[in-house]
């Protein structure tokens, strides 16, 4: 009895856990030239600690502790611990994939870290397997400085312009067919515009622009250019435009508040308060002066 | 005029507990050895932090906020008898506006003490004056807790002045310093009109001045938790139910103390079995109102349900804490104000021991305030040890907090072996007025 018991329960077991890791394993489509992707940047321990402290603030939150097994059960499907076998069979280049494009629960990270920030997570992810031999990549981060961003505004019809070239010493290269994403930076994080473009044969791409964009006091707004490319990686460019809606409203901590700071009180609070006090010294006083008055009567 | 043997056998009646005796000494003794065992404890505190407590991220105020809340509480009952009644002219409370003054001011002092023991730095303390935030509950909390303890002492303190002219006078066998200090503090009291006219006029005015304060205390004391939006204290009724219940509690430490002062101290003739009544009716009244505001704070939730307070709901009425909750509810509040209907259960014993039930309900009462809402935030508790989810406490923590009521009762000794616990003044007063013959005359 005991032993059929047992035996049903491993076939239960195995069977569930195939069918799942099946399931699982299923999910994920990821074309073969990005699967074989790897990193450029050497994962040592130093990358490997950076990618803990953003493995910490990121992801822990629903993964857990790698190696523990206390991610976040409540979500469908269970984040994968990531110090187990499943995420560890993967090449670097899937786990880059499911981290930049995400799916489901997963976010995407694409546009909350640079390419480097997440190889380092993947830097931190393999420390946890001691048979991980890491592949380099050949390409070359260096060559990412060599390309330029060319970005112009038309007030008429609303539009940024893109350019993007690379100087070589042979010449300029125009950067055609290449993904461009534009982005205005914020109090937290980017702000997309428009979607996501490929460069025309000239290395150009048009993104609308919105009307009523809130930029500083003189309208400036920073607006942050990236383009992929295979030669020259993920490249991104930040410059200042006068192209946002002025605006001059007072910051949340600037105005008499509740939640502020003492000296930044609401006025009636601060009168309240402060004739509470006055007053109670007043009155107390009073009682010393009664006091002191029935000490002068019996002395007479 | 009153007969002068009259007058004698009033004063030594009510000056003749004011000695050291060897009773006074063994239980100070007591009361001591226990507060090093307390303080002890607090030492284990100071050096390893507050994780010595039960309390955790997730649960962070647990008894001792809860012991403070009841203090605040029971130190309420001060202003009720010494000013409400005593300025509405009910006479029956006169002779008990001094032991509800000793134990106002013995809890109000204590009250910040326990604050003190919920720091993990103490020694910051300055800095919530210092930096603190006017717009904070806790800064105004601070304020007013302070204010009423000051005006409780000079609640206390001037009534007693003639008193005090009558210690110094009468009190031949006490030392000699502690004569001289009668003498000082007594004010050079003669009782001319003039010195009895500022008295009064005085008096009536700190009596007016305290109601607000003692409302004040308990008010902010309860928007210490209705200003934060966490299901089971985001509540609009907190500060009247608040205010209600420390009545319930004082009254309750008010009617044990009379109990122990009538036998100990051989007042039968002062503190009459018709005090004991009329406080059992008070008792009566503050509890219905308490009952009331009780109604309100489950029955409307409970109605409606939503989904963050229905789990506090569930675990109050029939979850986790439901033993605690319908014990405290039924045995400290509800069959109390029930049995005190019967005019034979406002005697002397029945009443302490129901006070006793009342008092300890009080206790726990706060504890059920304080501690259940903060097991179910909005946001759901992940990763971390059981004793972070579920509150435990441990026993440095409870002798941390069972200090406070070695020192309150250590408070209310030495005052009442220091000063008359029932006013000569007034007594006589009253026998001028009222002539009535007292037992043994």
């Amino acid at each position: 009895m005991f032993k059929k018991n047992i035996g049903i329960k491993i076939s239960t077991i195995i069977l569930v856990s195939l069918f799942s890791l099946q399931a699982f394993a299923q999910a994920w489509t990821i074309p073969a030239e990005l699967k074989a992707k790897t990193s450029y940047i050497p994962f040592t321990s130093s990358t490997s600690k950076e990618g803990e402290d953003t493995y910490t603030k990121n992801c822990m939150s629903c993964h857990g502790n790698p190696g523990k097994g206390n991610s976040m059960k409540a979500l469908n499907p269970i984040p994968p611990d990531l110090a187990g076998k499943v995420t560890q069979q993967r090449t670097d280049g899937d786990l880059f994939y499911i981290i930049t494009t995400g799916r489901g629960v997963m976010p995407s990270f694409k546009d909350v870290f640079p390419e480097q920030e997440r190889w380092k997570l993947i830097s931190y992810i393999r420390s946890f397997n001691r048979q991980y031999v890491q592949v380099l990549s050949t390409f070359n981060p260096q060559k990412a400085k060599l390309v330029k961003f060319d970005i112009t505004y038309n007030a008429v019809n609303h539009l940024v312009r893109v350019a993007v070239k690379a100087t070589e010493k042979t010449g300029m290269v125009v950067l055609k067919n290449d993904s461009v994403d534009i982005y205005a930076k914020r109090y937290f994080g980017r702000l997309q515009f428009d979607n996501g473009m490929i460069t025309d044969k000239d290395g150009i791409a048009y993104f609308k622009f919105p009307t009523d964009l809130p930029g500083d006091k003189a309208g400036n707004v920073e607006v942050i250019a990236r383009v992929t490319d295979d030669n020259y990686g993920e490249v991104t460019y930040q410059t200042r435009m006068k192209i946002g809606v002025p605006t001059d409203k007072p910051g949340l901590t600037e105005q008499r508040a509740i939640w502020n700071v003492v000296s930044k009180s609401p006025i009636w609070l601060v009168v309240v308060f402060t004739s509470g006090i006055l007053f109670l010294g007043l009155f107390l006083l009073y009682i010393g002066f009664s006091l002191w008055k029935i000490r002068k009567i019996g002395t007479l | 005029m009153l007969d002068p043997t009259r007058i004698d056998k009033i004063t030594s009646d009510l000056l003749r507990p004011i000695r050291i005796n060897n009773a006074f000494k063994l239980w100070m003794t007591v009361l001591i050895v226990a507060l090093v065992i307390c303080l002890y404890a607090y030492t284990l505190q100071l050096k390893n932090g507050l994780g010595v407590a039960g309390i955790r991220d997730y649960v962070s105020w647990g008894m001792y906020i809860s012991n403070f809340v009841f203090f605040v509480a029971t130190s309420l009952i001060g202003m009720l008898i010494s000013a409400v009644l005593g300025l509405s002219g009910v006479k029956w409370a006169a002779p008990l506006a001094r032991i509800a003054e000793i134990i106002a001011l013995a809890f109000a002092m204590v009250a910040g003490l326990v604050i003190v023991s919920d720091m993990g730095r103490p020694d910051r303390l300055l800095y919530v004056i210092i930096h603190g935030r006017i717009q904070s509950p806790i800064v105004w909390d601070i304020t007013v807790v302070s204010t009423y303890v000051i005006i409780s002492a000079l609640l206390l303190y001037l009534p007693l002045i003639p008193d005090l002219k009558i210690c110094a006078d009468k009190l031949e066998k006490a030392p000699k310093i502690q004569r001289d200090i009668y003498k000082i503090l007594s004010l050079n009291w003669n009782g001319s009109p003039e010195q009895q006219k500022i008295i009064s006029q005085a008096t009536r005015a700190l009596a007016i001045f305290i109601i607000p304060i003692a409302l004040a205390i308990h008010t902010v004391t309860s928007w210490l938790f209705a200003n934060t939006s966490r299901a089971g204290w985001d509540s609009t009724v907190f500060g009247p139910y608040f205010v209600s219940g420390a009545f319930v509690c004082g009254s309750a430490a008010v009617i044990i103390a009379m109990y122990f002062y009538r036998y100990n101290y051989k007042l039968q003739d002062y503190i009459t079995d018709s005090h004991f009544d009329n406080m059992g009716k008070l008792l009566v009244l503050v509890s219905v109102v308490y009952i009331y505001f009780n109604l309100n704070e489950y029955m409307v939730p409970y109605y409606k349900m939503k989904k963050f307070e229905a789990i506090g709901i569930h675990e109050l009425f029939s979850g986790v804490h439901a033993f605690l909750f319908w014990s405290t509810q039924i045995l400290g509040l509800v069959l109390p104000t029930i049995l005190l209907l019967f005019k034979g259960m406002r005697k002397p014993f029945p009443m302490m021991i129901i006070g006793i039930f009342v008092l300890v309900g009080g206790w726990f009462k706060r504890y059920i305030i304080v501690v259940p809402p903060q097991e179910h935030p909005y946001l759901p508790i992940q990763n971390v040890p059981m004793n972070f989810k579920i509150y435990t406490p441990t026993l440095t923590e409870i002798l941390i907090t069972v200090a406070p009521f070695i020192l309150v009762l250590m408070i209310i000794t030495i005052l009442s072996k220091v000063i008359p616990i029932v006013s000569i003044h007034e007594t006589l007063e009253e026998e001028i007025e009222n002539p009535k013959p007292l037992k043994g005359m």
